[in-house]
């Protein structure tokens, strides 16, 4: 069977193509985008979560191998422990302090460059995301479509990872990693500033 | 490997086709034009096929078309009723509610074109899921030219009988070369007819155009076992020049989804190309998922065993038979 | 003609509840109706793909035994719940839930399992799903003919999904797919937290 050895978009197009029949969406979708898009605005509405899932993806670029992959793979579930200890309504007291010190501490980190041991990075790294996850499920709110508004949710907080990585990527040239640490300190001063807000 | 086309397609196609024994999706067409100050012409035109047509009766919530329209004609494929109306000059449209009965229990869409003298205009397709319709003329709008994008692509995708002319063609070429001709002249070919078709400049019999349609698909069953069989013939060595003679037929088929909507020539072109496109994206969408799937169990080497593998070309065949016959017998007069 | 407009009739009697049971209307017809559900419902398309991703990931016989047994074991499924072995809301969403957690960690954790065990999975997650997804329908003609597209829908999915990580080489793209997964199994344990609180989140 020579022919048909299409690139391996082909299948995703197809899948789609015979799967999204022609005026489906207006029947099946009424509500129910809003839900997802409500959830996928949460995550990236809060300038303070917004530049500490960047600074993740920032420093696992930093670090390399095997921390660019690890912690994408992590981070989510770590997010979503926090996500589901918010929804169940467990007390975790100071999560406002700990988002804003997850800005400084990782903007901290990618500015000096820091390398410390996988384990301590990753075990930073997930302490603020049960944090953030936190935030966001205790404020998630009732009478959304809970799947879409989860899934735009977890959607949002991946892409802000993979643009973090993506920016991140300019670390093998020399320049780039001058323009990471520099982006670390973008990082660190918003994080400082939040502080002062959580604190006063 | 390529005749392990599989039970999906089987079913899929199987499905589609059985219950639909006419590939009956032209739409019923209801026009009200208002004549003058007080009068209103009220056209309907109903799908038929030999004798037979589907229950469909308009109503209008003010009770216009429950007397005896002023006039009941066939025409080639349709039965068209007028109603002329006098009224009141008080008397509006806006506000009331056309109900299509019967289009629940169809597949049909309907067209409404409402007209008013100083050019205002709305359409509006009612479909089954909800056969009816509230004339709004404060916020009427043309139909959106996107409308028949996904019409096109709704007319090709519920055709189990050009789908199976297709799978067809992809069953019997050999290389992607091959692939890419065959596909090309279907589709300028039906394109060609379906733009003459549209315009009135060809005209054949509905019953006689599905039965050569039909026809089309007989014979292209007993080519694919021949190639499987690794056999050789002028469709195997040159189906392009098949796919383009057929493709001429097809277009006529596929010009039956659009030539009824009683559209104005200068909007008949904007909504053909857009139809024609919409055909198209269908029938690439169709193409790109039969490949991925054959691209899908060649990679995990699913084998199927051989009456599965060869399931599909005798859907074809027996399809295209059965067709051939019940539309062949409609083409003169037996049965119906 | 006369079954398919019987088939019609019967789709439009049972339309109000059937969309209230999460059947999708597609304008086309229950066959296409049936079609699009796997494309339009995210608690069934996101584990089908997960898995044929994981299947793919794992090799070519567990591809392949994990394909066939998941769409027998949906249609078993789906006429065990119309012939009444129906799931309650609340059932269906922890089985949804429970679902992205298993699969979307299968696929994060990207450790092979054996063919058997791959198929055995595949098994149960296509049965779950299909008593979930008809759950709350009584069979009809017209929903023999949607089944018959869900099964299709499910089938094909599953395939190409298969098809993209199967001749997965590059490490970038395999960390990709883990990435997919680890967000559902994410999705899994917030709808955890959600059922907790709040109650079923599929009806």
């Amino acid at each position: 069977m020579k022919l048909s050895r299409s690139p391996s978009v082909a299948p995703l197009l197809a899948a789609f193509a015979a799967l999204v029949p022609v005026q489906a969406e207006a029947h099946i979708l009424k509500g129910e985008a809003v839900g997802f898009v409500s959830g996928f605005l949460h995550p990236i509405s809060g300038a303070d979560h917004v530049i500490a899932m960047v600074a993740v993806g920032l420093w696992g670029a930093q670090l390399g191998q095997p921390a660019i992959w690890l912690l994408p793979v992590t981070f989510p579930l770590i997010m979503a422990v926090g996500g589901f200890l918010g929804l169940v309504g467990f007390p975790l007291p100071g999560s406002e302090i700990a988002i804003a010190l997850s800005g400084v501490c990782l903007g901290a980190a990618v500015l000096l460059e820091l390398r410390p041991p996988l384990w301590v990075a990753a075990a930073l790294v997930g302490m603020f995301g049960l944090f953030h996850g936190y935030a966001h499920g205790s404020e998630l709110p009732p009478g959304q479509n809970a799947l879409l508004y989860s899934l735009g949710f977890v959607m949002a907080t991946g892409l802000l990872h993979a643009t973090g990585i993506a920016i991140g990527t300019v670390h093998r040239w020399p320049w780039g990693r001058i323009v990471l640490r520099g982006a670390g300190g973008v990082v660190l001063s918003g994080g400082l500033m939040f502080l002062w807000s959580a604190l006063t | 490997m390529r005749a392990f086309l599989a039970a999906c397609l089987f079913a899929w196609l199987g499905f589609s086709a059985a219950p639909v024994c006419a590939h009956e999706v032209r739409p019923a067409y209801l026009e009200i034009d208002q004549t003058g100050q007080a009068t209103y012409r009220v056209i309907w035109k109903l799908p038929t096929m030999g004798d037979m047509a589907i229950h469909l009766v308009p109503h209008l919530s003010n009770g216009w078309l429950e007397q005896p329209p002023a006039d009941q004609f066939v025409a080639p494929g349709f039965l068209v009723r007028r109603w002329d109306i006098r009224t009141t000059p008080s008397a509006s449209l806006s506000g009331q509610t056309v109900a299509i009965e019967g289009l629940a229990d169809t597949m049909t869409d309907v067209f409404v074109r409402v007209r008013l003298p100083r050019g205002q205009q709305t359409d509006a397709v009612i479909r089954p899921e909800q056969p009816y319709f509230r004339i709004d003329l404060a916020n009427g709008r043309a139909l959106g030219l996107p409308t028949f994008l996904l019409l096109g692509i709704e007319h090709i995708l519920t055709g189990p009988d050009h789908l199976l002319f297709v799978l067809g063609l992809l069953l019997i070429v050999r290389d992607r070369w091959s692939l890419i001709k065959t596909i090309s002249a279907f589709t300028l070919a039906h394109s060609i007819t379906l733009a003459a078709a549209t315009f009135g400049a060809i005209q054949l019999p509905t019953a006689m155009l599905n039965a050569s349609i039909a026809l089309s698909i007989l014979f292209l069953a007993p080519e694919v076992v021949r190639a499987q069989r690794g056999g050789t013939s002028y469709t195997i060595r040159h189906p392009w020049v098949v796919a383009f003679a057929f493709g001429l037929l097809h277009g006529m088929g596929f010009a039956s989804g659009l030539a009824s909507l009683g559209l104005e020539r200068s909007a008949l072109l904007g909504a053909l190309v857009l139809f024609n496109v919409g055909v198209e994206l269908g029938q690439l969408a169709f193409i790109v998922l039969v490949l991925a799937l054959l691209r899908s169990f060649r990679l995990m080497e699913l084998r199927w065993p051989r009456p599965i593998a060869q399931s599909p070309v005798y859907v074809i065949g027996i399809l295209g038979a059965y067709w051939t016959f019940q539309y062949g017998a409609l083409t003169f007069g037996i049965g119906a | 003609m006369k079954g398919r407009l019987t088939a019609l009739v019967v789709t439009a009697l049972v339309l109000p509840q059937a969309a209230e049971a999460h059947l999708v209307v597609s304008g086309m017809g229950p066959l296409y109706d049936g079609i699009s559900h796997f494309g339009l419902s995210p608690e069934d398309f996101l584990p089908v793909i997960a898995f044929g991703l994981f299947a793919g990931l794992c090799g070519k016989a567990q591809a392949r035994w994990s394909l066939l047994a998941f769409v027998p074991s949906w249609i078993a499924g789906g006429v065990a719940a119309m012939a009444g072995v129906a799931l309650a809301p609340m059932s269906i969403s922890i089985v949804t839930a429970a679902i992205f957690l298993i699969v979307g960690g299968l696929l994060a954790l990207n450790r092979a399992l054996p063919p058997a065990w791959s198929a055995g999975v595949a098994a149960l997650l296509g049965a779950l799903r299909g008593l979930a997804d008809l759950s709350g329908i009584a069979a009809s003609a017209a929903h023999g003919l949607a089944l018959a597209g869900m099964a299709l829908g499910g089938f094909v999915l599953f395939a190409l999904a298969v098809s993209i990580t199967l001749p997965l080489q590059r490490l970038w793209m395999i960390v990709a797919a883990r990435v997919g997964g680890s967000w559902l199994a994410a999705l899994g344990l917030l709808l955890v937290g959600w059922v907790v609180r709040y109650g079923p989140v599929i009806h």
